[in-house]
Order: structure tokens, then sequence, then C-alpha cells
């Protein structure tokens, strides 16, 4: 019981000093998390003559949860190789999945006013349920979580911090800029629809927009989607969870 | 560290040691093509004390520090912390441990408080126990009066100062501290002496690795001297010391050429002049010879910086930096 009680201690506790102590002494930082979200919300609405401005919030969620893995990978290869603190930590009772779930968690934090200002948007244009919102939160756990896993798995590769500049803006190109999170797929060529699945991120956009009332998907569409999206999560999550060694060899 | 002949293969940890190695390798890279940073060392680190790891760039003593942290693995051999293997058990050993690694940096964003009360927190030491033990700490190492400045603005010593706080603060029973003063000024490097003299008072260990050999004496019970991945002499200050062979430097500017002195000693060129270890009657007899030419001259008994030359040829710091830690 001890046990449980230190786990979920250095849970919280990472989660605060990497989630919440930044937002208060770095404040302007918060204006980095919501940068690319609002500026696909603004052009993305501007071109679209406003018909996409909900489609864009929707995506804007998705989009802030997908920052949350560039984020953490950039985080865990700094803290790693220039600050030595997964040497410091992994000298201590901490865990390295206690570690990288932390880590996670606090990014969650970091993102969460950037969430705040998309569901206000929400909330004020669209009509809400209370299933719409669950659906909406159940869909950005999981994408924050394969989110992670692949941040988490990526910063084990890369020997110098910049490199993971490079990667990150590979991954926000390649899982929201590119596949249809702030459009409908169906904006896409014919012969290119089938390569947008290849991302998870446009089931979880799917899924949001359903959510929103922009699109009604039928009952199999829906349970494609949540399959996939938690097939994605479940191995993501698992090479995570493999990658994740305390000791060096 | 005690270097006492190893066992063929033994897991039998003496009752007062918190750290025992045995034949203890560590290759980085691949067989063929890989460098050696620690090979088949033995050492047995006593419980309660302050054991020292002297040694240039590039000996192993970081190396060794992180095996025993389990936060790197052997090539072979066997370590154990506190009775318990690192490589079956490095979870048990973790629970008794702190670090400060080498080089390692504070988190920029936390202030002096923070850094030190939440890596306790992330620890799982009770929260009260965790504000009283941070409060201790920063005035012991005179950090209170800049405990709520953020680590970013503090200099580089300030940081490395506050990094020793966060594991003196801990309650593990053996620390690491690779070395922990790098970039102090004098006055901070002995309020850092101080503290890691309460952590032994306090019954725990402390593994110190250092470049600078004042501290390694004035701090350690034990002291191993290693080079190129090998244990080259091991035991207390005073045990070092009466184990080499010239006891008594004598430093001589002026007034010889070198033939003249090697008759008294080993000699090597140092700082315009000449150093030579000597036995102690000829130490006299060259000072007093010296004294009769007019040169320049000083005697005393040898320090370690001298014992690490007469040891490994060359001084601590020759080519410090040019090599990397391994």
């Amino acid at each position: 019981m001890a046990g449980v009680r230190r786990r979920i201690q250095t849970l919280l506790t990472l989660a605060y000093m990497n989630g919440i102590v930044p937002m208060r002494t770095q404040p302007l930082y918060l204006l980095g998390v919501l940068a690319s979200p609002l500026s696909f919300l603004f052009f993305v609405t501007i071109a679209s003559g406003g018909k996409l401005f909900l489609t864009s919030v929707a995506g804007g969620m998705v989009l802030t949860m997908v920052s949350i893995g560039t984020s953490l990978q950039t985080d865990m290869s700094h803290y790693r190789q220039d600050l030595k603190l997964q040497d410091l930590l992994v000298a201590s009772p901490v865990e390295a999945p206690v570690y990288v779930a932390g880590m996670a968690l606090s990014e969650l934090v970091y993102s969460l006013p950037g969430i705040v200002v998309f569901a206000v948007l929400w909330l004020h244009y669209a009509p809400v349920t209370p299933f719409s919102v669950g659906s909406a939160i159940a869909i950005l756990l999981l994408v924050w979580a394969f989110a992670s896993g692949l941040g988490f798995t990526m910063a084990t590769y890369f020997a110098d911090v910049r490199e993971t500049f490079i990667f990150s803006t590979l991954v926000s190109l390649g899982l929201s800029v590119v596949p249809p999170v702030y459009y409908p797929v169906s904006f896409l060529p014919a012969n290119l629809q089938p390569f947008a699945y290849l991302s998870p991120t446009t089931y979880a956009a799917d899924l949001m927009r359903n959510a929103f009332g922009l699109e009604s998907l039928s009952i199999r569409a829906i349970a494609t989607d949540w399959g996939v999206l938690i097939s994605f999560t479940i191995v993501l999550i698992g090479i995570a969870a493999l990658k994740a060694q305390w000791r060096e060899t | 560290m005690q270097a006492t002949p190893a066992p063929a293969r033994s897991t039998s940890v003496p009752g007062d040691a918190a750290i025992v190695a045995r034949n203890l390798s560590k290759r980085y890279g691949s067989a063929r093509k890989g460098v050696d940073a620690l090979s088949e060392v033995n050492l047995t680190i006593p419980r309660d004390r302050i054991y020292g790891l002297i040694g240039r760039n590039g000996a192993g003593k970081t190396t060794f520090v992180r095996i025993a942290g389990t936060q790197l693995l052997p090539t072979s051999g066997s370590l154990t912390v506190l009775g318990h293997d690192v490589l079956t058990e490095a979870s048990t050993i973790r629970l008794s441990i702190a670090a400060v690694p080498q080089e390692s940096r504070p988190l920029y964003f936390l202030n002096v408080d923070e850094l030190i009360f939440l890596y306790l927190m992330t620890r799982g030491m009770e929260r009260r126990e965790a504000r009283r033990r941070t409060d201790s700490i920063l005035e012991e190492l005179s950090l209170a009066p800049v405990r709520k400045r953020l680590v970013s603005h503090l200099s580089g010593g300030m940081r490395r100062r506050a990094m020793v706080a966060m594991v003196l603060a801990s309650d593990a029973d053996v620390i690491f501290l690779d070395e922990p003063t790098t970039g102090l000024d004098p006055f901070a490097r002995r309020e850092v002496w101080a503290a890691i003299r309460r952590a032994k008072r306090e019954h725990r260990t402390v593994l110190l690795t250092t470049h600078y050999l004042d501290e390694a004496e004035a701090l350690s019970d034990r002291l191993a001297l290693i080079e190129a991945g090998q244990v080259k002499v091991e035991g207390t200050p005073t045990e070092i010391r009466d184990r080499v062979r010239l006891p008594y430097r004598v430093s001589v500017q002026g007034g010889f050429v070198r033939s003249e002195l090697e008759p008294f000693g080993e000699v090597s060129a140092f700082d315009g002049g000449f150093l030579v270890f000597a036995r102690e009657k000829d130490a006299r007899e060259l000072a007093m010879a010296a004294l009769s030419r007019g040169a320049r001259v000083a005697l005393g008994p040898v320090s370690l910086e001298d014992i690490f030359l007469q040891i490994v040829g060359r001084p601590l710091d020759d080519g410090m930096d040019a090599e990397t830690e391994a």
C-alpha cells in the first residue's frame, strides 16, 4: 500500500513540477501551446469563409493533444541529455513507468489552457450535450495517450535535443497538418483519401466532428474509428513501455 | 574500497560493507573495437563512511559510480549495494540511494526551494518531513537567502550547491556525489564539505568522486586511485602515504642541474625548477646542499598529488581538458 501511495505521489509531483510550475514562472510560454492550433483555426476559417470554423475548433483540440507528444519528446530528450535528470531519478525510488506517466500528465496539464480556449469556442458556437462532451474527452485522452507514447519512444532515439526539433516539425506535419484534421477527409482527392487513414489523427478528427455534430457517421464507421484509434494507442504505448528502460547497457 | 583479493565467484557481502565490487568490468562499444572503462575492479566500500574515488578524466570513476547507482549495466563481474545485486535487485537498491550525476543541472524553471522540496516529494517522502528537511538543508548550505530565486538566475556554483543539497536532504542510506564541488568557490566548497560530513554523522555512506585531491583527503575516510579502469592504490589517506616508497618532496629552484639531483631520488621538472621525491635522509641532505648553494628550496611530506604523480607517472590534470569522463 505504501508503494502505491509513493507512486501516486511521485506521479502527481512530476505533473505539478513540469506542468503547473512552468505555467506560473513562464506564463508567456503558454502562448506557444496555443500558437499553432489558433493559427490554423484562423487561416482555415478565413480561407473557408467561415464554413470550417467549427471543424477547425475540433481540429485545434486534436492538434493541441498531438503537440503534447512533441513537447514530451523534446522535454524528455532535453532533461535526459542536457540536465541528466534521468540519471538523477534512476538512482532514486522513482520507477521508469511512473516517470513517463508523470511527465505525460505534466504535458497534459500544461496544455489544458489551450483546450479550455477551444472548449469555450465550442460551447459558444455549437450545441453541446453530455454525450458529445464525454465523447470528446475520451477521444482527446486517447490522442494524448498515443501522442505521449510516440513522443517518449522517439525521445529515446535522439542523441541531441536539436534533432528532436526537426522531428517535432515532421510529426506535426504528418499527424495534424497534412491529414484531414482541420478539414473533412472528403476535401482530399479520392486517390489520396486512403493515405489519410494511415494517420491515427484522421480517426480522432472524424470522431471529434461526429461529437461536434458536424458529420453524421454510421455506427459501423464510429466503431471502426474507435477501434483503430484504440489500437494505435495500445501499440504506441506498448512500444513506449518496451523502450522505457531506466538503465543503459 | 579495500583492495581485497577477489574470490573467484562470490556473492558474500561483508557485514560492514555498503558497496562490494568483484571482478567488475565495463566495456563500451563492441568486443573488438570497444574501450575498457573498468577492468576487473575489486573494491569494498565500508558503511557509514565517506569514500573518495580519485583519478583523471576517463579513468573510470564515473563508470563505477553509474554502475553502483544502477544507471549502467556492467559487462561482467558483480556489484552489490547494501547487500543487493545491481543486476537482479536494482529496484530494492533504488529505495536507498541518491545521486548527483556529473554535469547534472537543475530544472531551470524551479526556484531553489522547489528544487529540493519537489525532489524529496518525487522520492515519496512525507510532505511535512520533506518541508522540514528542505528548510534544514537550505540553512546549512547557506541557500536560505536565495530559496525563492529561480535556479536559472543562480551562478553555476550556486546551482551545483543546490543539486548537492537535494540529495543530502534525502533519506538515502548511500549517496553518490560525482564531482560535487566542481565550479564552487573555496567558501562554498567548505560548506558542502560540512554537509557531506554531516551525512556521515547520520550514518550514511557517501561515495565521492573528485578531481580535487585536497577535497578527497579532507573528506574521505578511505580513498581509491583509479587509472585506466584499474585500482592502483587504496586505503586511508595515512595508509596511502605510508605505502609511498619516497615519502618526502623537495622542490629546488636554481643551483643544480638535473644529473646532480638524481642520486637523491626521483627527479622531475617542475615550475622552472625540479621536484625530487626522496627518502627522509636524502631529502634532508638535498635541502642542506641546496641551502648551501643559495638555491630556493622547500621540503615536506608528499601530497596526494605527488603520490598520484609517482603512481601514474603524470599529474592528475594532465589532459583533463582533452578527455571526457568515461
